[in-house]
């Protein structure tokens, strides 16, 4: 015989009453880890897909026209190269990578096209739709998709495989395959560009966008060309999802303050401010869970030492000090936050498990780090619950079991 | 001297004046005494009993217990003492209604740091003294109302107490069962040297003692 036991006993005695307080603390642990283990899985999914579509931020100078958010580039002002190396140094998270670009309007033979200068490497880490082009080199990984949840999620497609080619000769240039159509030009021929003659070093597969009409050549030299020296009209970021939400565009424009930045804002806005609820309505289930749970086992630890009165006055006749008193009623307490954290997990694991195919289209699977906030959350609001009804415990008369004579 | 009360006061304020409990109690108890307190309803027995235990608070006097100031205790010093050195036996048993006959008996051993088989044995061996080791699984409600006291008797000596502090040990007891448990009483106190305070109001439990506190209007009548 021990207190362990002791209380042990006790909890063999009281189990409908044990399950009636649990109820309370159960749901709520169950309703947070559903609703966290299905958010958790959105936001990945969001991530990837946002890293699908390749850069989402654009830092542009403060005067340029943000219209047309693809063409906002074109013939902008320009502002330094060296913005490329504050944004690296500043070890801001979520951004995977930056391709700053010099672009401007150009004539061969007559035609109007667009020049673009680019770092190759970067340039083609930020375009996804350029993995199928047939430029290979060093594979890159996108920060916000390299969990184990996200090659469930498609991380693994081969769109996602960020590859690029580690350098692009001084006069070698890539033409998006309509610019290669107009110049009547394929692979391994040469392009005279404001008065220099370049290599092609590969004609672009039709992407259908605004690349399949560019140039693109080395961003030294292109600013060497148009005689615009370590200048940029832009840079390109793919930035992860989860940090945009965080508040990354609000970083940047305090490390740039003098530039206009911006993103596919009705892309990101959605899904994002969708996450953003989920997170709240988990939030508002911890506040309810703190009052409700905390209540709930409050009621149950009172309900349970008014019922055993006697049984504690006789404890304390018997020698058990107060602290010991104290003890039992919060030992129980933290078995019952335990057990309803663990039950809670895995009622609302399960619960997302289910659910989340049915209505959110997307496969959850269980996120064991939430066993140890389930168990944190539910011990904790179970130990406050107890707390006041321990006190009162403490300050029982000792002497309930006799009568004045 | 294991006990010693000097003018031990004790009032209560209520609303229609003070009420004296106690008045200038003074007594002394030897250990292996056998102190029986009598009185009527009302007259500060178990107030008595209850202050000796340290589970009132007197208003005035003094209460040694060896050298142990009870009266200026605190606490946790008194949970201490209780533990170590009072075993108690009351009217209505108390015991623990989930815990079997032998659990019960252990159960002051709960907060000692001894091996749980020396636990075991100690609870034991008291339930064979009180006769009741063949019913050691027995919850009390399987009991009948005098193996119920023989089981409290048993828990009050597991903690090997120096003091038993009993209130109306044979109240809820018929006659036959009464005498039955005072004889137990008696000879715990005679083999144990176990000395034993038992207020009463029965005049066959009275005569078992050797010591006799009357109290009337929670003053000392004789002793």
């Amino acid at each position: 015989m021990n207190i362990r036991k002791l209380v042990w006993l006790e909890f063999k005695q009281h189990k409908s009453q044990l399950i009636s307080g649990l109820l309370a603390i159960i749901l709520g642990i169950a309703v947070i880890v559903g609703i966290r283990s299905i958010s958790v899985v959105s936001e990945k999914a969001v991530a990837i897909n946002l890293d699908n579509l390749g850069a989402n931020i654009l830092v542009l100078p403060q005067a340029s026209n943000v219209d047309n958010y693809y063409a906002a580039d074109v013939d902008a002002p320009t502002f330094p190269e060296e913005y490329v190396e504050r944004i690296a140094t500043s070890t801001l998270a979520g951004v995977d990578n930056m391709s700053p670009k010099l672009t401007r309007r150009i004539i061969i033979n007559g035609q109007k096209f667009v020049l673009t200068g680019i770092l190759p490497k970067n340039e083609l880490a930020s375009k996804p739709i350029w993995q199928n082009s047939g430029l290979f080199g060093a594979e890159l990984k996108a920060s916000c998709a390299e969990t184990p949840v996200n090659e469930d999620l498609g991380y693994k497609d081969k769109k996602l495989q960020r590859k690029s080619i580690d350098s692009l000769a001084m006069y070698d240039c890539i033409l998006g395959s309509s610019a290669s159509q107009r110049l009547n030009v394929k692979d391994g021929e040469t392009v005279e560009i404001e008065g220099k003659t370049f290599h092609i070093a590969r004609v672009i597969s039709e992407t259908g966008t605004i690349d399949d009409d560019r140039i693109f050549a080395h961003l030294h030299t292109v600013q060497d060309l148009l005689g615009i020296k370590e200048q940029v009209s832009a840079i390109e970021i793919m930035g992860c999802c989860n940090a945009i939400s965080d508040g990354l565009l609000g970083k940047l424009r305090n490390i740039l303050p003098d530039t206009r930045i911006t993103t596919i804002g009705q892309i990101v806005s959605t899904q994002i401010q969708t996450n953003k609820m989920m997170n709240r309505v988990s939030f508002i289930f911890l506040i309810i869970i703190i009052f409700v749970g905390g209540i709930s086992i409050g009621n149950f630890m009172w309900a349970n030492v008014n019922e055993r009165r006697k049984e504690i006055g006789m404890f304390r006749m018997i020698g058990f000090s107060k602290n010991i008193i104290y003890q039992m009623l919060l030992a129980k307490a933290f078995v019952l936050g335990i057990l309803g954290g663990l039950t809670g997990y895995v009622i609302g694991t399960a619960s997302a498990m289910w659910l989340g195919p049915e209505f959110a289209g997307l496969t959850i699977s269980p996120i064991p780090g939430l066993i140890f906030i389930s168990l944190l959350i539910s011990v904790a609001v179970s130990l406050m619950g107890a707390v006041i009804p321990a006190y009162l415990a403490g300050k029982i008369d000792p002497f309930n079991n006799m009568q004045e004579g | 001297m294991i006990l010693k009360v000097v003018n031990l006061c004790k009032k209560y304020t209520h609303i229609d004046g003070v009420v004296y409990a106690l008045q200038n109690v003074s007594f002394d108890v030897k250990r292996g005494d056998f102190v029986t307190i009598t009185g009527s309803s009302g007259s500060g027995k178990t107030t008595l009993l209850l202050t000796l235990a340290g589970l009132i608070n007197p208003t005035s006097g003094v209460i040694l217990f060896k050298d142990f100031r009870i009266d200026k205790a605190t606490d946790g010093q008194l949970s201490g003492y209780r533990k170590n050195n009072v075993g108690f036996v009351m009217q209505s048993f108390a015991l623990i209604p989930y815990l079997t006959a032998h659990e019960n008996v252990m159960l002051p051993l709960a907060i000692f740091n001894m091996p749980n088989s020396q636990k075991h044995d100690s609870a034991l061996e008291l339930l064979r003294l009180v006769g009741l080791d063949n019913r050691k699984n027995h919850l009390p409600k399987e009991l009948s109302a005098g193996q119920q006291q023989r089981v409290a008797i048993a828990r009050a000596l597991v903690n090997n107490p120096s003091l038993i502090l009993a209130d109306e040990p044979t109240g809820n007891l018929d006659p036959s069962l009464s005498t039955d448990i005072l004889n137990l009483l008696k000879r715990i106190n005679e083999e144990k040297n176990v000395t034993m305070l038992m207020v009463t109001h029965s005049p066959l439990a009275a005569g078992y003692g050797n010591n006799k506190i009357h109290l009337v209007n929670g003053s000392l009548i004789n002793n």
